[in-house]
């Protein structure tokens, strides 16, 4: 359980130290990046609390997502249309969903727990 | 094995993630330090005024090309006014150098001064024609005078001058419409010595004149003072 803890670390240390600058046409593709890398995180802790986990998919998941949501970025930079907010739709979406499945997973497993305990 | 296969997957992401959050994290505050972002009605007026500037630095341009050709123009009037004043100053001394000459203007000087009368003695039977000053007599003596280098002439006060004419109209002469009477006086202005020498040469004119039985009586003075031609005659 140490190594991704000690990975994110190192992420976050990597991300704070390179010091390159971003220009603002690609800010949009570093936002969608973003919310395409936390919905991956929060759609595997999901999955690991359902019970229905798989790294392939997981992985897979976290990979596509980014391409594609940079892809969709690039053709709405070049199309003139903002489809990255398309992206930014579809993943804010996914997101929220995700973290309301995973609280009421959390509720249910508190309230079993609670009554377990009325009972013991 | 299989534990530890998710573990490395898990932490790879998460790698991942951080990255690119801290990162977008960093470009966020980068941009907030830069100030806060303009809205497109700001870009507009930014671009209207640099626009502005950049107008009004062409004017400005235009302007300083156009004053430099102007101060340019100033010069070369000055060049011409400063030319032309100098000369205009030559002229003008050339101006009263020939008025002199002419006559148009009074002048001063040392000269010679010639008397000339009729004789005081004419035998009875002979031709008093031949003991009065004629209008020849007085031509010869200008004559005389002009050729030694007499500057200025006047014959009782009269100017001579280049359209001068002396007539005979009997007991007296006319100089320029004007009658004269015996004694006459030719004044000249000049290098006295030098006229007064012209004048004694031996049967040079005053030898002739004595000859015709002409009073003539030279002196140099050291100051004549010549009328104008066109005085005013009191």
């Amino acid at each position: 359980m140490w190594l991704p803890l000690l990975a994110l670390i190192i992420g976050i240390l990597f991300g704070f130290l390179t010091d390159f600058q971003i220009s603002d046409e690609y800010s949009s593709y570093l936002s969608i990046a973003v919310l395409a890398a936390l919905d991956t995180l929060v759609g595997g802790i999901r999955a690991h609390l359902e019970k229905t986990f798989d790294d392939k998919v997981f992985i897979t998941g976290f990979f596509t997502n980014i391409f594609l949501a940079a892809s969709l970025a690039f053709l709405g930079v070049h199309l003139g249309v903002d489809l990255y907010l398309a992206a930014v739709f579809a993943f804010g979406v996914r997101l929220f969903h995700n973290i309301a499945i995973i609280r009421r997973i959390f509720l249910v497993k508190w309230t079993k727990k609670s009554d377990s305990t009325t009972k013991d | 094995m299989r534990v530890k296969g998710k573990h490395v997957m898990f932490s790879f992401v998460l790698l991942i993630t951080g990255f690119l959050v801290s990162l977008s994290y960093q470009y966020t505050s980068h941009t907030n330090q830069q100030g806060p972002p303009l809205s497109d009605s700001q870009w507009q007026e930014e671009d209207e005024l640099r626009n502005e500037v950049i107008s009004e630095q062409q004017v400005n341009q235009k302007l300083t090309d156009s004053l430099r050709e102007v101060q340019r123009q100033i010069k070369t009037v000055e060049d011409d006014i400063s030319t032309s004043e100098r000369l205009y100053l030559n002229l003008v001394e050339d101006i009263d150098q020939l008025r002199m000459v002419t006559g148009s203007v009074g002048v001063s000087g040392e000269g010679i001064h010639v008397k000339l009368d009729d004789a005081e003695y004419v035998p009875g039977e002979d031709n008093p024609n031949h003991y009065i000053v004629h209008e020849q007599h007085i031509q010869q003596i200008v004559d005389e005078l002009l050729v030694a280098g007499a500057e200025a002439i006047a014959v009782n006060g009269h100017r001579i001058h280049q359209q001068s004419y002396i007539q005979c109209i009997g007991p007296v002469i006319e100089i320029d419409g004007e009658t004269s009477f015996s004694p006459f006086e030719v004044t000249a202005i000049g290098d006295s010595e030098t006229l007064d020498e012209s004048l004694n040469l031996v049967g040079g004119v005053k030898d002739q004149l004595v000859n015709q039985n002409i009073d003539i009586r030279i002196e140099k003075r050291n100051e004549i003072i010549l009328d104008p031609f066109f005085s005013e005659k009191g």
